[in-house]
């Protein structure tokens, strides 16, 4: 969404303004939308959204990477890549390593190609050694591994499979034969009496591409959006399906970082339980013995006397009367003071307090992260007042730019509380710095954290003054500390993020704790694959069979050699994925820059 | 449904040639072929030499394209083999059965089971714990348990029909039923009294 911001003020005369020594780069971005993509694909660990419709192109690029480097057909590719997880780079390392024919008995895989020197007769019968039947030689399939059994009994092991939930790899009824059989044959033989599990069979191999990659995850949105999103290089990243819904990729919450995931987990976990709460309370009060409400020792001798009137004895919570002096209640003993029961109380203090101020500040920022969401109404108020006046300034972008900053810092700043709590506390790294360390980390990390903070206050002080009342001179030095801020915030960002990396997480010995890296920008929308995205909406189907022909070749192969139900099957879900490419691609940009164009 | 045509193959193939392999599967109960009785003979060199071994056969409606249930119905001391239930632990009857096996080749594979436990994936950890702490204790409880339980009683057949028809069922029905349950007496005379 933030985007949106960013790409909608495309300005000139922005050099001008920014200081051009420093953080230029991360300005290119701003200035229109083809450089935001080429960003988008450069330099950020780019990430795709996979649709309903796009997901068996998105298998398809795969599966033909596969066909070309080992010259297989389809269905062979498709079961070695489901035995690699639909990961091609170690596919190809065993390929190298071990060679292809240990490869391919390992994941299930024969390519013997049987020549069958005289074919049976059709009128001739064979024995099937599964129903002990004699059957008629056409109405028996051998599979690519040599065996033959006739078509009713691999109907019937086929849907008994595919029932199971093993359609990724159901292997020939041989006793003790690993290959698995061929796809196009299950499709063809399960759809003549079963055609809705022919179906469903389909799908199950389909859904594969996301089940079984670890690179390729569902959409975490709730009602689910359908999509899946396939990162492209590091599982440790924070993206944005194209439902608009933002996650942390690795662990599917919302996303956290400059938290890891473990501690994101620990943190909600808490938050939730209010466990400090609970423990300052059975630790710091007592029931009271009349009315049983709580009551704190605000000092004192022992004899507290409840709001209910009731006097008790804070040693032993038992009722008494309220005649006593200093060290005596009268008419009541109840033994020593208990030592232990101080420090467990002093401990409990001392965790709440401190997760008291962590959550605090969590939550103060998270609030004025929302507050400051309606910041973005009264802005483009703001800006369409200033564009109404007669003014020789033009450029408002530096407005929106400011509010993305300030959105994206508060977002930083707001999770880094919590990263703090477990990064100083005793729960994760006890064991991995000295207390010494510990302190001297602390705060180094704090001054970054602290400067980031003031400054983002600041920002977000000018952001909310009226500025559309003021004369053009007031407006220009706004305009200069808003620009000055926000690079400076987004450098503060990015030197807390380095601390964070290098110095804090990255001098752990014992444990790993990866976070998704700082995106500048914000949060990377995932971006349709790019097939469906290149295509033109004049004489789309041409396109894509022109940039796929590689792909439609191998398809066209593959149904020669014997998956003839293989092609119609293409042909069937061809067209829907055509049509459906132009309105995929809208997904891809914010409305205001699609609508001239359509 | 199960694929009785082929089941009855099964029988008359695996009966054929009883004489070399010991193996045997006749129904058990009336008509319905779904349940079946294997026995099978103590492999020779083991604590189970000698005993014969009952195994109660049981046909999902998907065999064979599912495998079939078996469960010892003789009480038998073998780490793979529950001590209670009779529940065997064997890969072919799970995730490794495969449409081409028979029951034939299944009862093969419980017999070459007998002969080679394997005490690592135990499903009696009693026994498993005993082969591998106390081997010598081990073979005598399996001796034991063969000789109490799957050995053919010494009575020959005609002094057990003699003991049947004493109890007053009609000689001729004590022979067929005898036969049936492959001479074993108590197992014959349940069958009597149900029928």
């Amino acid at each position: 969404m933030e985007d949106d911001y960013y790409l909608s003020g495309g300005s000139e005369e922005e050099d001008d303004y920014y200081p051009s020594d420093r953080e230029a780069e991360s300005l290119d971005g701003l200035e229109n939308e083809e450089s935001d993509a080429q960003w988008a694909t450069s330099k950020a660990p780019s990430s795709k959204v996979i649709t309903k419709e796009s997901l068996l192109a998105a298998q398809r690029e795969d599966l033909r990477r596969v066909m070309e480097l080992l010259s297989v057909r389809e269905h062979h590719a498709r079961t070695l890549l489901i035995h690699y997880r639909w990961d091609v780079e170690k596919l190809i390392a065993v390929y190298v390593e071990k060679g292809k024919s240990c490869m391919f008995s390992e994941a299930g895989v024969s390519v013997i190609e049987l020549v069958d020197l005289d074919p049976p007769e059709s009128s001739s019968t064979l024995m099937c050694n599964i129903c002990m039947d004699d059957v008629l030689a056409k109405d028996v399939t051998k599979m690519d591994c040599g065996h033959c059994f006739c078509n009713n009994c691999w109907t019937e092991h086929f849907v008994v499979k595919i029932n199971e939930g093993q359609s990724k790899r159901i292997r020939c009824m041989a006793h003790k034969c690993n290959a698995i059989c061929d796809e196009g044959i299950i499709r063809k033989l399960v759809s003549v009496r079963h055609p809705d599990l022919a179906e469903k069979f389909d799908r199950f191999l389909l859904e594969s591409y996301i089940e079984d990659n670890k690179m390729v995850k569902w959409c975490p949105s709730i009602p689910h959006c359908g999509n899946a999103i396939r990162v492209e290089n590091d599982e440790f990243c924070e993206v944005e399906c194209s439902c608009g819904l933002q996650f942390c990729f690795s662990c599917l919450s919302e996303a956290h970082s400059p938290c890891s995931c473990l501690m994101w987990e620990l943190w909600t976990k808490k938050c939730r339980d209010e466990s400090e709460t609970v423990n300052w309370i059975t630790v710091h009060t007592k029931p009271c013995p009349k009315c049983h409400k709580p009551v704190e020792k605000n000092g004192g001798c022992n004899l507290v006397s409840c709001i209910c009137g009731q006097a008790f004895c804070w040693l032993c919570g038992g009722a008494t009367g309220r005649d006593h002096t200093w060290s005596h209640i009268a008419n009541h003993s109840c033994g020593r003071y208990k030592e232990d029961g101080e420090k467990k109380a002093e401990r409990a203090k001392r965790d709440l307090y401190r997760y008291m101020h962590y959550h605090n500040r969590y939550k103060a920022h998270t609030d004025s992260f929302k507050q400051e969401s309606r910041l973005r109404e009264t802005i483009k108020e703001k800006v369409s007042h200033l564009e109404a006046r007669d003014s020789k300034l033009r450029d408002f972008s530096w407005i929106t730019n400011g509010l993305c900053r300030l959105f994206r810092s508060r977002r930083a700043l707001s999770y880094s509380y919590p990263f703090a709590f477990y990064m100083f506390g005793e729960d994760l790294f006890k064991d991995e710095m000295t207390k010494k360390e510990s302190e001297i980390k602390q705060h180094l990390f704090e001054d970054q954290q602290q400067q980031l903070e003031s400054n983002v206050e600041k920002l977000s002080k000018f952001l909310e003054e009226p500025f559309d009342e003021y004369s053009e001179e007031q407006i220009m030095q706004i305009r200069m500390q808003v620009i000055n801020l926000s690079v400076i915030t987004d450098s503060l960002c990015k030197k807390m993020y380095e601390c964070i990396e290098n110095d804090l997480l990255g001098s752990l010995q014992y444990t790993i704790h990866i976070i998704a890296p700082y995106q500048s920008k914000g949060i990377a929308k995932a971006e349709e694959l790019t097939w469906s995205a290149q295509a033109n909406s004049n004489n789309k189907c041409q396109k894509i069979s022109n940039q796929a022909t590689g792909d439609l070749i191998e398809i066209g192969k593959a149904s020669a050699s014997g998956t003839s139900d293989e092609s119609t099957q293409l042909s069937r879900k061809r067209p829907r994925k055509g049509s459906s490419a132009g309105s995929m691609f809208d997904l891809n940009l914010p409305a205001e820059v699609h609508q001239p164009n359509t | 449904m199960v694929d009785f045509a082929r089941v009855q193959k099964e029988l008359q193939e695996c009966n054929r040639d009883f004489e070399v392999s010991g193996i045997r599967v006749v129904p058990n109960g009336e008509a319905n072929l779904a349940h079946l009785l294997g026995t099978i003979p103590g492999p020779l060199g083991t604590p189970y030499e000698g005993g014969t071994f009952k195994i109660d056969i049981t046909l999902p409606d998907g065999y064979p394209f599912e495998p079939p249930k078996m469960r010892f119905a003789t009480k038998v001391w073998h780490p793979n083999i529950s001590s209670q239930s009779g529940a065997i632990c064997l890969d072919i009857l799970k995730d490794q059965w495969s449409p081409a096996l028979t029951l034939k080749t299944a009862l093969l594979s419980v017999q070459a089971l007998l002969s080679a436990p394997e005490p690592d994936d135990p499903q009696d950890a009693v026994v498993a714990q005993q082969y591998l702490r106390d081997y010598q204790t081990f073979v005598g409880t399996a001796r034991y348990w063969t000789e109490a339980f799957a050995m053919i009683s010494s009575l020959g057949v005609e002094e057990k029909v003699q003991k049947l028809v004493e109890m007053g069922f009609p000689e001729a029905l004590v022979r067929s039923t005898l036969e049936s349950v492959g001479g074993d007496e108590n197992l014959a005379l349940e069958k009597l009294c149900s029928t």
